[in-house]
């Protein structure tokens, strides 16, 4: 024979305020922990978005490759009289080359900007007066 | 003279006449921001998103817009044209081809364009253009005949009409939609007009962005399947390139040829329409 089912204590009302005051409390520390990590983050995404801002030559540098290469790009020795002429030694210009977002590319024989390069010559076009 | 002399003019031509007041030089540039680095003394820029062209019909200016154009760049029916641009003039020939439609008769294209004008050390300028507030000519429409729309390319296999794709191989192939930078400029499908030849427009051009010789052109475009004794109708992506080889096959060889600027923007995004991919001409399936 089952014991008939015990009736539930009824509920302390002041018992209940402070539970909710209490779980209101941690949701509200969670939110000033995630917040203050937002903030954080951002600020260091604004930071590297703030970054240096590059030299006016070096984005001569593109200007000329544009200008002087046309659709194909400009040839190799072309490039070194650029390069020359903008104050850039060799190793100066093999940094043209180098990482994901570099703005030159080589191929057959040639020196041509990449989609960022091209981006680069927009930003530096559209702050001339 | 010759087709190519009344058409095709070097750096030493032009700068001989600079300051002559019945010349008007207009750049036109893919980049029109780059009239500011520097620019043939007396060019005025024309930008050929705001000027040459109807952004809210996407169609050509009508005459209004080319005449408030022709006020403020003077030109009179005294005028000799001359256009040069970067990226091999692609963008120059395509403002040649629009005003040859609204009637203008005396136009020159600066061979190799401004890229071989700044190798070759010539005079350029920051200055300003004022407008000379000559009497314009007026535009005239009469001109249609160089232009084609897409019946006219639905139709061009009957009627014996050459279809030259001029993009890349890549593009004309389907393997990529637009050239890396024109990411905005792709159509819904990659691959090209069924029947069309893929006739890259650089064919036309030597590395210093100069057009290539006559015979070294028909040479080119005949190796490439070109008939260059029938009609033809060139296309690209929006027009442009189209132009350039278009200034080629009707202005230096007299071929009967259309530009057709719907391009493959149109053709192919429009629904029902037939593509072909890879090498073979024909259409897909």
């Amino acid at each position: 024979m089952s014991s008939p089912a015990r009736a539930q204590p009824p509920e302390d009302p002041q018992h209940a305020l402070a539970s909710i005051r209490s779980e209101l409390d941690r949701i509200r520390a969670a939110v000033g922990r995630i917040e203050r990590g937002l903030a954080e983050l951002e600020s260091g995404a604004a930071s590297s978005a703030r970054a240096r801002p590059r030299q006016v030559r070096y984005l001569q540098v593109l200007v000329d490759v544009y200008d002087l290469g046309g659709r194909h790009g400009v040839s190799l020795e072309q490039w070194a009289r650029i390069g020359s002429a903008r104050g850039y030694d060799r190793r100066g210009l093999g940094g043209f080359f180098t990482g994901v977002r570099a703005p030159l590319r080589q191929a057959d024989g040639r020196v041509a900007l990449t989609v960022s390069g091209e981006r680069l010559v927009d930003e530096y076009l559209a702050e001339l007066p | 003279m010759s087709a190519r002399e009344l058409v095709l003019v070097d750096g030493d031509w032009l700068e001989e006449r600079l300051g002559d007041p019945d010349l008007v030089i207009c750049e036109v540039d893919e980049r029109p921001l780059i009239y500011r680095v520097g620019h043939i003394p007396g060019a005025r820029c024309l930008d050929w998103r705001v000027d040459l062209q109807d952004s809210l019909t996407r169609d050509l200016p009508d005459s209004e817009s080319l005449a408030r154009l022709w006020r403020r760049i003077g030109l009179t029916e005294r005028s000799t044209v001359v256009f040069y641009g970067d990226q091999s003039n692609w963008h120059a020939c395509f403002g040649y081809w629009l005003f040859r439609i609204y009637g203008v008769s005396d136009m020159r294209i600066l061979d190799g364009g401004r890229q071989l004008w700044v190798r070759e050390q010539r005079p350029l300028t920051r200055e300003a253009v004022s407008e000379n507030g000559r009497a314009a000519l007026l535009p005239q429409a009469s001109g249609e005949r160089l232009r084609a729309r897409w019946p006219d390319v639905q139709a061009a296999g009957e009627r014996g009409v050459q279809l030259l794709d001029v993009r890349t191989t890549a593009e004309y192939r389907g393997d990529v939609l637009a050239e890396a930078g024109y990411a905005d400029e792709g159509a819904q499908r990659a691959g090209h007009i069924p029947g069309a030849l893929s006739v890259p427009w650089d064919v036309a051009v030597g590395e210093d962005g100069r057009l290539l010789a006559e015979d070294q052109l028909r040479a080119r475009l005949t190796a490439r399947g070109v008939d260059l004794t029938a009609p033809a109708i060139t296309y690209c992506r929006i027009g442009e390139r189209s132009a350039h080889t278009w200034f080629v096959l009707h202005e230096l060889l007299g071929v009967e040829a259309r530009n057709y600027d719907g391009s493959w923007v149109e053709w192919g995004s429009m629904i029902g329409m037939p593509i072909a991919t890879g090498e073979d001409p024909r259409p897909s399936g």
